[in-house]
């Protein structure tokens, strides 16, 4: 039973090393921000959470610690890409794309032409 | 050619490194000084502290670490000085910090993560003298969770006061442990509670409350920072045209 849950332990750890690696190269190789992040979240959420499950495997007294760190980093990594994406996004940086699909920027202008809607009602209640 | 000479570069420094650390055979105990092998010896053996860089950092060289965080006060001081006059320019120009507000997904997952981020800090300084980390990480862990909320909502902000008084009375339980060493009879920043068990969360004397104090009065001073320098970053001209 212990030499099978070590064999699984390894199996996850090298799976995890190569989504870390993949991850790695993708940072340098890819054009720009948004493709960097996917390339810095996926891979190396996937690649920390396979990682770290296989240490609990490894050693089982730690497997609980293990899973509330899993959790914790599927929690946080995609919620910090998003927040970068959408600051880059914000900040001018255009995305590196062949044709000129941009279906974020009409949701922004539509959300603030809502916005603007809204408050013009405002402003016409307390006139009123 | 950049490109190469930056590869021989790199070249160069891992052959190096490797000769370098080659001669050291791997997992030995290579910790030849007199005075490194007392501080392992002695940090389970005296002070029933597992962690011998806690015990280095506040039995050993308690002193240092006051200064240390002497220093840490008058930087943030100083910092806050500065920054203290445009704060007040810019409070008159744009009371909201950004013009954008965080999305949703941060809003919200900010009222599940922060409270984890801080339990993380709280537990890193706690448990200082037992597992890796201490005062100064737990205090930092404990801003960055502030950080977080400061991003996410740009009503929060912080109250200043509390901070302060966070600050001094952190500040003062270091200096009078210290002190009180003095009045038991021994000398100043001497370990004067019982050592307890090693290994034990009641143990090291007054490692983990020094360390308590250390990790709340960084918590408070990054807090200042972070709330300070967010509050001057964006006046309102600039961004309202970005979007």
């Amino acid at each position: 039973m212990e030499q099978v849950l070590t064999y699984v332990g390894y199996i996850f750890v090298v799976i995890g090393a190569i989504f870390l690696f993949l991850g790695g190269l993708g940072i340098v190789r890819l054009p720009d921000i948004y493709c960097r992040l996917q390339a810095g979240t996926k891979a190396s959420t996937l690649g920390a959470m396979s990682l770290i499950l296989g240490v609990g495997f490894l050693q089982p007294q730690w497997m609980i610690k293990a899973l509330i760190i899993i959790v914790f980093i599927a929690l946080s990594n995609p919620l910090s890409s998003h927040a970068l994406a959408r600051g880059s996004y914000r900040h001018k940086i255009r995305p590196w794309t062949k044709e000129d699909i941009d279906a974020y920027a009409q949701y922004i202008k539509e959300q603030g032409e809502n916005e603007a809607a809204e408050e013009d009602k405002q402003q016409e209640k307390q006139e009123s | 050619m950049k490109k190469l000479i930056a590869l021989i570069f790199v070249l160069y420094i891992g052959v190096e490194m490797f000769f370098v650390f080659y001669q050291i055979p791997f997992g030995m105990d290579r910790v030849q000084s007199k005075v490194g092998k007392f501080y392992l010896e002695h940090s389970p053996k005296d002070l029933k502290v597992a962690n011998a860089v806690t015990s280095i950092v506040v039995n050993f060289r308690g002193f240092d670490t006051l200064g240390e965080v002497t220093v840490l006060f008058i930087a943030t001081t100083a910092l806050g000085s500065i920054l203290f006059r445009s704060r007040k320019v810019h409070n008159r120009l744009n009371s909201k910090r950004t013009s954008v507000e965080a999305s949703m997904i941060v809003q919200v997952a900010g009222r599940f993560l922060v409270p984890l981020i801080v339990l993380l800090g709280a537990y890193v300084f706690i448990h200082g003298h037992l597992t890796p980390g201490g005062g100064f990480q737990g205090g930092v862990i404990i801003a960055t969770g502030v950080l977080f909320l400061l991003l996410a909502y740009r009503q929060f902000s912080v109250n200043h006061e509390p901070i302060t008084w966070i600050e001094s009375l952190a500040g003062a339980t270091f200096a009078g442990l210290g002190l009180t060493g003095i009045f038991v009879g021994k000398t100043f920043l001497e370990n004067f509670l019982g050592t307890g068990k090693l290994n034990d969360l009641l143990s090291g004397g007054i490692i983990p409350l020094i360390y308590i104090a250390v990790g709340f009065k960084v918590a408070a001073e990054l807090t200042g920072i972070l709330d300070t320098i967010l509050s001057i970053s964006v006046p309102v001209e600039e961004t309202e045209n970005q979007n």
